[in-house]
């Protein structure tokens, strides 16, 4: 049998070959792609539900849990492929561990972005890191949403959340997308991040919109709106994320400002160190009140949940980068199969002192994906769950809780053949850290993807049950436990 | 994409210059403009009618304003006493009945538009080149999507 290399043969013979596609592009190129490009590979169709197959361990007695992800997987079509890693199509994976069983099942967000580019076969949407292309339909902010960064269920619906348009609303069972979520009529089609902060009572806040203006967003915890402000800002910052305490928002201004509006959308933002870090600290109660710090320059995708003390001091943690190299050129070329080392991300606090001083207390290791227990959300904590240990991949390969009072990491390392996604917390008892860590990793040996629960107080004693899907699913970015 | 304010800005400036438009009854062609798919039966289809490239886009007046009730998902209107000539329309679905295009608070369009040709609008108005059709002398008929 001949293997015909080129492109359209190529993808022929990967769709029968199993959902996951490695890019022809470096298939073609000659050199073996590193194992880690399987992170950002391609999955062409939904994924049936599954029964997973266990592996090591097995599941508390009566724990019943969803684990919902979202992630890009699906890059690359014949006429063009995407130009970032933030900008493939979402792919929702619902993981359930029930009666001591796990069961995987995934679905695309079927937006109109991913519609078009299916007819055309080929990228055409801009984004992040992707340009516009002949073919692009673009009259709203929701024609390139790629419904790809993280989720949330409220009611009886699960949100696809991206962070420059509306959230897309899915069935949280079947997760058949059943259209964009309009808060109220006059609010349709305003940008909603994918990083809302949830208070313990189920109350939204967030925020939409980098720039001049940002929306504050707040929801009642069935999901309603309860209010919705445009806030005026500084500087045209770029934020992903940002983070609050039980009485303030807290939205860090990096020097990553847009200048004018083009695509891709990072091509129109300049670092600007010169400018440092600022951290606008907002009363919930009174947008009004603003409060405004002074940092050295820093810049940032994912922070962790704040919080006060008696005297007013403000504290939270972050992965903070010496600039946004990730962001800018190695999540593009993620994409190529290649890896272009920039400054790693630091798990750093950030305490904000009420006589308006500034300081950072760096942990003195690279982090990502900070998580931590939501019951204790806005109020003081001790522990951040991150993934670590990336070694010389963009991707980490170890889980770990870090004690911030006893500046000690409780970590697992899943080993060089594993690419580790961020893990969240599910409750069992009372108390901070009682119950389980819940998470994925992508095991490159065995070219599947595998579900993981890990005793929360004992991380580095390894998983306690693990399972293993029959393939491989393309790393995501957020999920969230239901 | 501050580009989509200039869509129902153009429509504001058709507005408020109407009044002192002469409408030009020197021509023997008539438009049936038919507008479909109209989702929400409330408010009314608004729209502006220019006849030259450099009107659409914004530096000049449109030679004709329409306002259609739009109570039903299809409904029409009869220009008449049209010069031949080519032609393009720029509207909007009107639906909270304020007579203007409503925004979100970022500027972005939150009522249904299109354009003539169902030309597709990309990160603004559809261009002249494609929302632009022929007036033919006697009866003439175009049909708008608006979605």
């Amino acid at each position: 049998m001949t293997i015909d290399l080129t492109r359209r043969a190529f993808l022929g013979t990967s769709l029968l070959a199993g959902a996951a596609i490695i890019t022809p592009d470096m298939a073609l190129a000659g050199a073996a792609p590193a194992g880690w490009t399987l992170g950002v590979a391609d999955v062409d169709a939904d994924i049936a539900q599954e029964t997973l197959t266990l592996i090591s361990g097995r599941a508390p007695e009566g724990l019943l849990t969803t684990l919902y992800r979202n992630g890009p997987a699906k890059f690359r079509r014949a006429g063009g492929e995407a130009g970032h890693w933030f900008d493939g199509d979402g792919l929702v994976r619902k993981w359930r561990v029930q009666d001591g069983k796990a069961t995987l099942a995934a679905r695309f967000v079927d937006t109109p972005k991913r519609r078009l580019e299916t007819r055309l076969d080929a990228i055409v949407q801009p984004g992040f890191g992707t340009a516009v292309r002949p073919g692009a339909v673009v009259t709203s902010p929701d024609d390139t949403n790629a419904a790809n960064t993280s989720v949330l269920v409220k009611g009886d619906e699960l949100w696809a959340l991206w962070e420059a348009g509306s959230p897309a609303i899915l069935d949280p069972e079947s997760l058949e997308t059943r259209g964009f979520k309009t808060f109220r009529r006059d609010l349709k089609a305003m940008p909603f991040l994918a990083h809302p902060r949830i208070e313990p009572d189920g109350t939204v806040w967030n925020l939409g919109g980098g720039g001049k203006a940002t929306v504050v967003w707040k929801l009642n915890p069935d999901g309603s709106l309860a209010k919705a402000e445009v806030v005026k800002l500084d500087r045209n910052s770029y934020f992903h994320d940002f983070t609050a305490t039980a009485r303030h928002l807290v939205i860090v201004l990096q020097p990553w400002v847009a200048e004018g509006q083009k695509f891709p959308v990072s091509t129109s933002m300049a670092w600007k160190p010169e400018l440092g870090t600022q951290v606008v600290v907002i009363d919930k109660d009174d947008l009004t009140r603003q409060r405004v710090f002074e940092l050295p320059a820093f810049s940032f995708f994912h922070l962790g949940d704040g919080w006060e003390e008696k005297d007013g001091t403000i504290r939270f943690d972050g992965c903070l980068e010496a600039d946004p190299t990730f962001g800018q050129r190695s999540a593009s070329a993620l994409l190529r199969g290649e890896h272009i080392k920039g400054p790693s991300p630091i798990m750093t606090q950030v305490i904000l002192r009420p006589n308006g001083k500034a300081e950072m207390k760096s942990a003195g290791f690279s982090a990502e994906f900070p998580t931590s227990d939501k019951r204790v959300a806005g109020v003081a904590r001790r522990f951040t769950t991150h993934v670590a240990n990336y070694r010389q991949t963009p991707f980490p390969h170890a889980i770990a809780n870090w004690d911030w009072e006893k500046g000690r990491d409780d970590k697992f390392d899943f080993g060089d053949h594993q690419l580790v996604e961020e893990f969240l917390f599910v409750a069992k008892g009372e108390g901070e850290r009682n119950g389980w860590l819940i998470g994925t990793t992508l095991n490159l040996k065995e070219r599947r993807s595998e579900l993981h629960l890990i005793d929360a107080r004992r991380v580095s004693d390894g998983p306690i049950a693990s399972w293993r899907a029959s393939l491989p699913l393309p790393l995501t970015f957020h999920g969230t436990v239901a | 994409m501050k580009q989509f304010k200039s869509i129902f800005t153009a429509i504001a400036m058709a507005g408020a210059t109407f009044s002192s438009v002469a409408i030009a009854q020197d021509g023997g062609a008539s438009l049936t403009i038919a507008f479909t798919g109209i989702q929400t039966t409330e408010g009314a289809v608004m729209g502006a009618v220019f006849n030259s490239e450099e009107a659409y886009n914004g530096k000049g007046a449109p030679v004709r304003q329409i306002m259609v009730k739009a109570d039903k998902t299809e409904v029409a209107t009869q220009l008449d006493g049209l010069a031949p000539g080519t032609y393009a329309i720029k509207l909007f679905h009107d639906i909270d009945g304020d007579m203007k295009m409503t925004t979100n608070p970022f500027g972005m369009p939150i009522e249904p538009f299109a354009f003539s040709n169902n030309a597709p609008g990309n990160m603004g108005p559809a261009k002249w080149a494609d929302a632009a059709f022929e007036v033919k002398a006697g009866a003439n008929s175009h049909s708008i999507t608006i979605q």
